[in-house]
Order: structure tokens, then sequence, then C-alpha cells
């Protein structure tokens, strides 16, 4: 089956520049989509004909199919698991940028599919409906003008599409219906995709984070840091992981007492340490100190043991990320940040990163500035009003100012803001990204997200709102989205320093939101032991790690310098076009060059294994010319 | 996290107004420093004891040395300077890591109890001069404080400066004097001078219906246009010059290239506004349009219209230059908060992105079969810049370095443009006259290279380069206004011109390596259009023209040069050539600070040699294809 049936794409195969991922993946996208078709379809649709001739039969809807034929090619592919639930002939799909065009639209319980009929090479459109955020209904009755009568779908993927459905044909009523169904399946009672999906890998994707091993890398335990499997039940914590890393002087009273002193639970345990100094990067969440000022003389001598731990410092440094309005604003709701007096080896900064409404607001200003077309007069005063490049030179900056903490200073961070979960995994993570070396290669990454993301508690459900149809809902935010936008601004920075490239955090996005994979689904470890996710699910892992090649950056230099210092300047900081502007034909992607260097790693390889055969049939010719074989069976291979 | 990237030959760390000198450092004001003189070049003035500060950095700091003005440059010289071989382009552009060609300086502030433009004139300042503040046409900012010089040097040398660097007369620029011999020597380089070299393009492109005219042969017909020019074939000298003289600047529609098709690419200039009448530019596009094989009619794209003046792209780059040259680290971030929106105000990348939109409207036009004739007001500005970017999106001869020299030098240098008056290379009262159109054009370039990176044979740090020698006052390829002048002053019989062309000195330097591009893959076609998409998001602010001389942005280990020198490293393997890590450099690599690491030079000396065992056949079958090509 081919890998890439499923990426969400508006194909417009007449021209392959258009689609940022089919110039990278450097295949032709008419050849990739036929040759999907055939194969996806001819082995699921038996199943999903039925299912539709079921309900056209029901209804006897007069827009829709006619159920007597076989398979026909407006069908879409179908993944394993996923099934026809409705569609609708006669529908026109407004493209915003190639104009209106007249086909077949088709709901599964994974996807929106449209085809059209009128353009050879059709035009395909395929959207998970998981990126879905608000389905309406255009028009009325009353309706007159062309294209009037219709559905708008707002996506969290920096698009809406509009269809116009003919009112004759009463083909709007059903596919509205199964579009509300199967994309806000948790608000009807139904499961998410991810748990019909039953697509199989050769490789598991759960075990690629493995949290001893993670710290074992890290050489945890050692004189100075222990595991401890307290939170199993995560009794002590709820949002927390079961396993953590805590200093070897601390005790089970003394980690519950500070729990206690901690929004949340959310006590400072370890996420990073330095392999040569022993300096930490540790996370929590705001200490309870309310307007009265409460102390803790557990959570005071804890963060003593963290100091402690590293003989390089006799300090350390609180970097709460937060702006200190909003810090101090926090001590009225009972939180708050910690004051010097209390611990006096801490330094604290307040590293004023913004809110996770500011953020919602700041991303739906560039969604309008982005799509669907680009007023040119205003762009860049347009984009700085939007903040976004500004929130995200704001995080990398703040990034850097702990690395500059933990490497040049040799002194432990603690990182924390109101809860721990949003803006600490942006900084924690991103730190780590830059201190180590290992998160910049693909399965590094896989377990920087599994673990400063996934296992730490960010709210992935209610940031996201999976499958849920509240859109206005205020707990949504892009804050993983920025993350990897940050990432990308590090990318852009240092081409050679990722061994991945800019589409694998493309497809880490696109899986964000498509609920095909169980990896961002609930909000923490515990719901996700309880809903049995990686037994029922699959991991995005899975998936992307039996296609690397796709997602390998051919300028990726392994041996590059340990630590990366961006430069948080807006001179450097670019709109990430491939990502925002991703749906526009007029925008060029940005990394051409990668096609070039791959062909030029593809002739190196094949010149190394030219010398290598040559090496090889010199040795064995000398071999053979020897007498004495015993004295040649040491293994060649080096 | 600064301190890291703080580099350690800044010694003192005084401020302008700190009254706290370290004594330790008297050693370092040392007065047997000596300033280096190329043939030629003399010493005209010399301060001691001057303090130099560093640009936008963390922390202010100044090093402490002598300061020179020659009749070429202006020249700081510490104990610790580095050797002429360690500095990159030192071999092109003649200068140290501290020097500026006096042809580069543009503004001169005046440090006192408050900040004064100077504005050369014949009066000379009196009062003390306490420090001065440079800024140079290039983007970059020099500052020195006079105060620990003894009596009088700040006052001397601030005079000698204004006098030297603001020429009154042409004669008077360093070009004159220099006196290093001058070898001529064969290169691929088409300098368009005499009429073969004109009939062998007019072969490589297989131009039909144009012909070669002598009729300017003395410039007396035309005095801004060259010695020979193609005309159509049904145009007779004596009817150009009767049309020409309807034409602003006298210039009538003048080839530029034809597409294999039959189509060409011509520019002109606007009727003179006094004449009512347009009959004689409709004959002359009449005669345009027979030169059509199907007779089709040319569409004429007015680019007065849309694409910026001469003194709106002044003011346009004289607020982008703001923005480029902070005075100190505090400025640097207030700008960094609205930045985009200054950006957007100084309307520099607004205007790379007309000139790249007409260019591809130009190309796509061609590519329709159709004759394009690009007109503006004197057809000596915007009409380089646009024939010049078309034909580099359309042939893909331009992309070679020699294909875009002999391009550059036939369309700016040999058409006309008055670089000597855009780039004021001589001191003119009136400055509505300066205008960076050539940064403009380099730019727009630069822009292409972004979106075609494998395209061209040259690289950014190539085209950075030519900005820096159009602003040095040694080639005579950028110093004059047109060809005449060129030609008058290489013939005065007193002081007469050696010609130097900057390129020859550009291909042969010690630093061409660094101008070829690794990743460049030769096109075969005739013709290979680039889809190269021009709307303003698309556009990209150049970092290393325009913010090089800002430290603090300089990414360590980082940015462009990563791509290049990782790509160097590939094809020098597969060469099995080079072997070893890449080089940490920082972004703005080649130009970072000598003090920064550098590459082991058999990197780049390596790619050099395998970037011609790759290419050279190409070329020469280039070149050997147009000496053979029929006249």
């Amino acid at each position: 089956m081919d890998l890439n049936k499923d990426l969400i794409l508006e194909h417009q195969p007449s021209d392959s520049k258009s689609s940022s991922l089919n110039s990278k993946i450097g295949l032709e996208s008419v050849s990739t989509l036929s040759k999907s078709y055939t194969s996806s379809s001819s082995g699921t649709s038996t199943n999903a004909v039925s299912t539709l001739e079921n309900k056209v039969k029901l209804k006897g809807a007069v827009g829709g199919f006619d159920p007597s034929s076989p398979p026909r090619p407006e069908d879409p592919p179908l993944l394993p698991g996923e099934h026809l639930q409705g569609g609708a002939r006669d529908v026109t799909y407004l493209c915003p940028y190639s104009g209106p065009t007249r086909g077949f639209l088709s709901v599964t319980n994974y996807k929106l599919h449209f085809r059209s009929v009128d353009r050879d090479p059709p035009y395909i459109l395929e959207v998970p409906l998981g990126v879905v955020s608000r389905v309406e209904k255009v028009g009325g009755q009353s309706s007159r003008g062309e294209n009037s009568y219709g559905i708008e779908i707002f996506c969290k993927d920096m698009r809406n599409l509009r269809f116009g459905h003919k009112q004759e044909n009463h083909s709007r009523r059903n596919v509205f219906e199964k579009l509300q169904q199967y994309a806000f399946p948790l608000s009807h009672k139904l499961p998410l995709f991810a748990f019909e999906y039953s697509e199989t890998f050769p490789e598991n994707g759960w075990t690629v984070y493995e949290v001893i091993a993670e710290f074992k890398r890290m050489g945890v335990p050692n004189d100075m840091w222990r595991l401890t499997k307290i939170n199993d039940t995560y009794e002590i914590c709820d949002s927390y992981p079961a396993i953590w890393a805590i200093p070897v002087t601390a005790t089970e009273e003394d980690l519950r007492a500070v729990a206690a002193f901690r929004s949340r639970g959310r006590l400072p345990i370890l996420s990073w340490i330095h392999p040569e100094s022993q300096a930490t990067l540790t996370r929590s969440s705001q200490p309870l100190v309310g307007v009265s000022g409460k102390r803790s003389r557990d959570d005071e001598k804890y963060i003593q043991l963290i100091m402690d731990a590293n003989a390089q410092s006799h300090k350390m440094f609180i970097c709460d990320a937060r702006p200190s309005t909003n810090a101090i604003a926090n001590k009225a709701k009972g939180g708050g940040y910690e004051a010097e007096e209390a611990y006096p080896n801490a330094e604290i900064t307040f590293l004023d990163i913004h809110n996770i409404h500011v953020m919602r607001e700041s991303l739906r200003k560039l969604k309008e500035l982005c799509f669907p077309n680009i007023d040119e007069a205003k762009w860049l005063s347009g984009l700085e009003s939007t903040y976004w490049l500004k929130h995200i030179k704001c995080i990398l900056a703040a990034a850097c100012r702990i690395v500059d903490k933990i490497e040049i200073h040799k002194t432990s961070v603690l990182v924390h803001c109101s809860d721990g979960w949003d803006r600490t995994a942006q900084l924690t993570s991103i730190a780590m990204l830059l201190l180590d070396p290992y998160y910049r290669t693909i399965k590094g990454f896989e377990v920087l997200i599994e673990k400063e993301w996934i296992s730490f508690g960010h709210k992935f459900q209610l940031r996201v709102g999976h499958g849920d149809d509240n859109h206005s809902d205020a707990d949504r935010s892009p804050v993983f989205l920025q993350f990897i936008d940050c990432v990308w601004q590090v990318m852009q920075q240092f081409p050679n320093a990722f061994e991945f490239n800019d589409y694998f955090l493309l497809t880490i996005l696109d899986h964000l939101y498509s609920c095909r994979f169980g990896t961002f689904l609930f909000n923490c470890e515990k719901d996700r032991l309880a809903e049995q996710v990686k037994m029922k699910t699959v991991s995005l892992w899975s998936y992307t790690n039996c296609q690397l090649d796709l997602y390998k950056n051919p300028l990726y230099y392994s041996h590059q310098p340990q630590v990366l210092l961006p430069v948080a300047s807006i001179r450097h900081i670019k709109l990430w076009r491939g990502l925002y502007s991703r749906w526009n034909p007029a925008m060029r992607p940005q990394e051409p060059v990668y096609q070039r260097t791959r062909e030029l790693l593809a002739l190196k390889e094949q010149l190394e294994k030219l010398a290598e055969d040559s090496r090889k049939e010199l040795k064995s010719r000398m071999a053979r010319s020897m007498n004495s074989p015993t004295r040649l069976s040491s293994p060649i291979h080096s | 996290m600064a301190d890291k990237r703080l580099t350690n030959s800044f010694k003192s760390y005084v401020g302008l107004d700190d009254d706290y000198l370290n004594t330790s450092n008297e050693d370092s004001f040392s007065d047997q420093l000596t300033v280096r003189l190329l043939p030629g070049e003399s010493l005209v003035s010399e301060a001691q004891n001057v303090l130099m500060f560093a640009q936008v950095r963390e922390r202010k700091q100044g090093k402490s040395g002598l300061l020179c003005v020659t009749n070429f440059k202006l020249s700081f010289i510490t104990a610790d300077e580095k050797s002429k071989e360690e500095v990159a382009f030192q071999d092109v552009l003649q200068l140290g890591e501290n020097d500026v060609c006096l042809s580069n300086i543009d503004a001169l502030y005046l440090f006192g109890d408050k900040k004064r433009k100077l504005v050369p004139d014949s009066r000379n300042i009196t009062e003390k001069v306490k420090g001065l503040h440079i800024i140079c046409k290039n983007m970059r900012m020099l500052s020195f404080s006079f105060k620990f010089s003894p009596v009088g040097h700040g006052k001397t040398l601030t005079n000698a400066l204004l006098h030297h660097a603001f020429p009154k007369r042409h004669q008077l620029l360093f070009g004159y004097d220099y006196s290093e011999p001058q070898y001529p020597c064969s290169s691929e380089t088409v300098m368009f001078r005499d009429a073969g070299d004109w009939g062998k393009e007019l072969a490589r492109t297989q131009a039909q219906g144009w012909r070669l005219s002598a009729a300017n042969h003395d410039f007396q017909m035309f005095s801004s246009l060259p010695r020979w020019l193609v005309v159509p074939s049904r145009v007779l000298d004596w009817q150009l010059g009767e049309a020409g003289r309807h034409f602003n600047s006298g210039r009538p529609p003048l080839w530029s290239w034809s597409s294999p098709y039959g189509a060409a690419l011509v520019r002109m200039a606007d009727i003179v506004p006094t004449i009512t009448d347009r009959v004689q530019e409709n004959i002359m596009l009449e005669c345009v349009r027979k030169t059509h094989p199907r007779l089709a009619p040319p569409i004429v794209l007015d680019l007065t219209k849309d694409l910026p003046s001469c003194r709106e792209l002044q003011n346009s780059y004289l607020k982008l230059r703001e923005l480029c040259t902070p005075e100190d680290i505090k400025q640097f971030w207030v700008q960094d908060q609205h930045f985009l929106s200054s950006l957007e105000s100084s309307k520099w990348l607004q205007y790379v992105s007309a000139c790249l939109a007409k260019s591809v409207q130009a190309a796509n036009i061609l590519m329709r079969d159709t004759t394009v004739v690009l007109q503006e007001s004197d057809g000596r500005d915007t009409c380089c810049i646009v024939t010049c970017l078309t034909q580099l999106l359309l042939d893909p001869y331009f992309r070679t370095i020699h294909g875009f020299q002999s391009l550059v030098q036939r369309e700016w240098v040999i058409m006309g443009h008055p670089f000597c008056t855009r780039l004021a290379h001589v001191y003119q009262q009136d400055v509505s006259n300066q205008s960076p159109m050539f940064l403009l054009f380099l730019d727009s370039c630069w822009q292409l290279l972004q979106q075609f990176p494998t395209h061209f044979q040259f690289t950014e740090t190539y085209l950075t380069v030519l900005w820096e020698s159009a602003l040095l006052s040694i080639f005579d390829t950028f110093l004059f206004d047109c060809e005449r002048d060129r030609m008058a002053a290489s013939a005065e019989p007193n002081d007469p011109l050696i010609l130097r062309s900057v390129w020859d000195e550009l291909v042969n330097s010690r630093d061409a390596a660094l101008f070829v591009n690794p990743l460049y893959f030769p096109s075969d076609e005739k013709i290979d259009p680039l889809s190269f998409k021009p709307s303003l998001p698309n556009i990209q602010l150049w970092l290393q023209a325009y913010c090089r001389y800002i430290p603090i942005l300089e990414i360590s280990g980082g940015g462009p040069p990563q791509i290049d020198l990782t790509a160097r490293m590939l094809t020098g393997q597969v060469e099995g050539g080079f072997e070893g890590p890449p080089p940490k450099v920082g972004s703005f690599f080649p130009f970072s600070p000598p003090h920064a690491s550098a590459p082991p030079p058999a990197l780049l000396l390596s790619s050099l040699s395998l970037n011609t065992s790759f290419h050279s056949s190409e070329m020469m079958l280039d070149s050997q294809s147009i000496l053979n090509a029929p006249d």
C-alpha cells in the first residue's frame, strides 16, 4: 500500500510545485495519487460500499449514489478500519486558488474526500475530519447566487473549505450530519477514529520511548539522582508520569510535602542532566504562595537538594516562563512564584511568555492574514500585528537563556509557569533540543515529544479539542504548534544540525489533529493507561519510523557542535510559509536544496559502496592467494 | 550567553564618555604602527591613539590604534592586526579588516557635545573633534574617539577625510593614482567593446532581424551609448540618428536578447517630454515588430509607472540602512520590536518584489513568443535591472559566472548605467541623483538564488563582493557614467586611467572558490525558464549583504554557510578529495571577523578544483560554441 495516500493535501496535479509536500518527497503527485487509489480501494471497498448502500436505500436521496453499481472511481481510498459514511454528487468545491470545481464529496469516519469530475486530471481534496473545528451551513431556502447554498468547514490547519450544494438535490443535510458526527465523534458518543484504525506496521512506535532507558542514556540513576515509582498509581500527581527522577537524598515524605505546595501536585522533577557538569534542568508548576506569601520549608529544602546535586554551582536559576505581572496576579488565585528571601540561593527570572489565550488569538490573526490570500500591501506590518513571530522570538530567547545558564554557567535551572504543562513544556523541550544533539535525531525527537509533552501531561485533548464540537472552548490553544514552529526556526538557523527535515515536522502537526494515531490523544499518562491507548491504537511513530527516508535531512551532519545557540532576533525569525501558507500555490516552498543534496548523498553512497566492494574483492583475492585459512578467521567488516 | 561569542581582540572597555582608562593598555598606544600602502597610494593624514568602537555588541568595547586617511582608504591599524593573508577578500578588495575605501563613505557625523552631520564644503571645521561616526554605503558603520589622541589630531584627520572622501572631480579618484601594473589576460567574460563580441552574442541567441550598427562609433550620435548598437535590421543608420533625438538620453529601441523562437527583448527610453507626437516611437516600434519572424507586434512594458524612481529608491535605501546600522545594542533591540513594519515602510522589499514581478511578466510574454520592449524614462536604470533579470529567468548561460559577468558588463556597464552618479563616486551637492539601482539588482538576483539554489553557478558571497567592488575606486567597471567617459579617461594624454576590469579580478582572486556554488547543476537547455514567485511574502531580507556588520546577528555554527560547506564537503567526498567534519563557521562567513574560526583552506580549495573539474567542460563547450558560431 502506498504510504503517502492519506497525507492531507490539496492536490492540484497539474502543478506538482503547488504542494510543498510533493516537491519534498520528490514524487509526482499525479502518479502517487493514482497508485494509491487502485491499491487501497481494491482492498477495502466492498465493505465500504455495502455500508453506503444501506444508507442510500434508507434515505433514498436524490443526489446520492447509485447503489447498484460496483466500486466507482469517485469512492475514496480507505484505510484499514475506515468506512464510507455518506456522500453527495454534484457538489462544488470552491477552491480559493483554482476556482470552483464540481464533483463527488464523500465522508468517512476518518476523512472528507472530494474528487472533481470536470477537470482532467481530477482535482482531489482529502481532509482528515480531525482537523475540522467547526462546520456551518451557508445560505438557506432563499439563497439565489451561484454556490451560495452549501457548507463551510473551518479547519485547525490554517484553512477553511467551502462547498456549494444544489438545493434541488437535497444533498446538504446528509453531508452536514455526517460531517458533524465524524468530525466530532466525542460529542456524538462515537469513538475517535484512532480506536477503529487497524493498520499494522513493522515497527511498534509505542516502544520508542522507554522512560528507564532514556534516563539511563542520561546516566541516571547516579550519585545524585535516583528513580522513584512513588507515582506508580498517579496518586501524588495525576498529570505526571509514573516514574520520576529526583535527588537521591529526597525522601517519599519530602516528595509528598513538596507536591502539596505545588499547583496540581506538579513538584520539581528531572528533565535533563548535563553529561559533564551535572547541571540539571528540572520542571514543575508554580508554588502555592498565595496573597499571604505562604512558604514551605519542604519545598525550600527540596530546591536546595536539587541545587546541591550539582557540585559545579552554588546557585540555582528558577525560570518563571510568565510575564512577572501574570505571576504576581496568580497570587490572588493561590499561586505565585518563589520569593527570593525564601530561596536564598535561587535567582528568579521571568521570561515574559504569554498565556494560552494570547497565543490562540495570535494564531487566529495569523490565519486571517495568510488564508486564503495575502494582502501584499500590508504583509509585513500585518504579520507584525499578529505578534506570532514575536511570541516565537520570546520563547526562543527564553530557551536560549536557559541553555546559557546550564551550559555556560553550569548552573541548574528549574522551569515553571502556572501549571507547568504548556509554557514549561515548550521551554524545557526546546532547551533540551539545543543542549543535547540526541534530541535532534529522528528517534531522539520522538523521545523528546513523548517525554516532555506526552508523559508530562501537556493537555493535548483540551488544547486541540479532539473530536469535540465546542470550537470556542477557551482551553484550546496552539501551544504544541508553537513548539514545532520554534524547532523549525532552529532548523532554519542550523541547517545541518537536525537529522530530520521540515516535512517530518509537518507530518507530526498533521497527525496532531488527524486522530488517526493514539499518540496525541488524551491529557495525561493516567488517562491513556485507563483508555488502553497503547493496546487499542497505533502510534504515530509506527507510521513514521517505517518510512524514515522521507523525513531525513540530507544536510545532516551528526558531529555537530553539541550546543546550539540560535539568535532570537526578529531579523532571523521567519514565517514558516510551508505551514502557514501551505495551501496557497503562489507561495514557494522554502528548501529546494534538499533534492540536490540528496542526489549528492546518493552519489557519495554509490561511490562508497563501489570502494567497499573493491576493497572486499581485494581482500578475498588476497585470502585466496594465502595458504593458511585460520589466520583469516577474524571478520573483515569494521 | 553572549559571553562566549564575544571576542577577545577588543582590549579596552572604554565608552565615549567614560573618564576611566585602563593604563595597562598604554603599551598598545604605539607610534610605531604604520599604514600599508598600495602602489600609488599616499598617506594624507593620521591620528594617533584613536579608539575604535566595536559595532553593536552586548557590551561597549573599543580598541586603540592609529587612524589614517590616504588617497584610497580610511585605515585603522592596531598592534594585533591580522596579516593580509588572513583577511578574506583582501585579495579582490585590497582592504584590511579595519579599512574602508573612501568611495564607500557616505556620511560623517561629528560627536561633540551633540551629534552633527558634516557636509563637505570648502570650509574646514574648526571645532574640537571628540569623536567621529561614519556611515558607509555598504551599511557598515565605524565609530572613533579621539579622546586620547594628541590635541588637534581628530580635527586634522576629519578635515582630511571630508576633503578626500568626497572628491569634487573624477580625476581625484584613486583609480587614477593606482600604479600597480596591469597585465591584460584573456577571459571568458565578454566585454562588448568590439563588434565581434556583439556578433557572437547575436549568433549565440540566434537573433533574427537585428543588425549591428556602427553609427555611434565615435559616441557622437548618442553620448551615453556604446560604440556598437544592435538595432532592427530595417532601421538605417540615418533613421536611427533621426529617431534617437526623440527619445530621452538619445535611446531608441535597442536589442538585449532573443529567444530561440524569434521574440526579442528590447530596451528604450521615453519620448522626450517636449515632443508631443509619438511618430518616431511608432516608426521604431514598427521596425521592432518586423524583426519578429511572424511579425507579431511587440508588447511595451512601462517601467516608470511600476518601479521606483531614483529618488524613491534612495529614500528606501536610507530607511533600510537606518534599520541595518543601529548605533548600539539598545537601539538594536528597540528596532527589533517593530522591525517588520519598519522594513515595510522602507519599501525596499516591495521594490525588489516589483522588479522581479516585472521581469517574470516580461519572461512570460517572451515565452509566449512575443517581443517585449522595456520602456523607462531615461532607459538607463530600471531598464538595466529588468532586462538582466528577464534574461536570468530564461537563459541558463547567464547563470554561470562568466555569463553573469558578461550580462552585467553588457546591460549595465556598456549600455551606460550612470554608476558614477548613482553611487556618488564624485561629490554632488544635489543628492537627488544618488540611488543604489545596482544594489537593487543584486538583491533581486539574490532572491533568484534563494528560490533556485541549484540553478546558479555563483553564490551570495559573490554578489556581496560584487557590491563591495562597486564601492571601490580601483576598478574602472563601476566608476563611470558611460563608455564614452571611460574611453576618454583612458585616453587622457596627461594622466591616463589604467583600465582594470573587476571581472578578471573576481574570477582569478584567491577567494574565487567561495564564489562558486557547490550545489550548482548546469542546464543543457538553450532556454530554461524559472518559475520564480515574486510576491512579497516570498521575498526575504538579504542578511549577508545588509547585516553582516552587526556581530550579534551572526549565528555561531549556523546559517547558510553550513549548507554551502556541507555541500562542498559532500562534493569533496564524492570526488575523493576532502575528508573530515564541516568547519564551524558563523552565519556571516566569509565576512565574519577574521578572529572567528575559519574553515581549512583545503576544503575550499578542494571544492574549487572539484567545481572546475565538474563544470569546466561545460563552460569550455559554451565558449567554444560561441567562438565557432557563425557571425
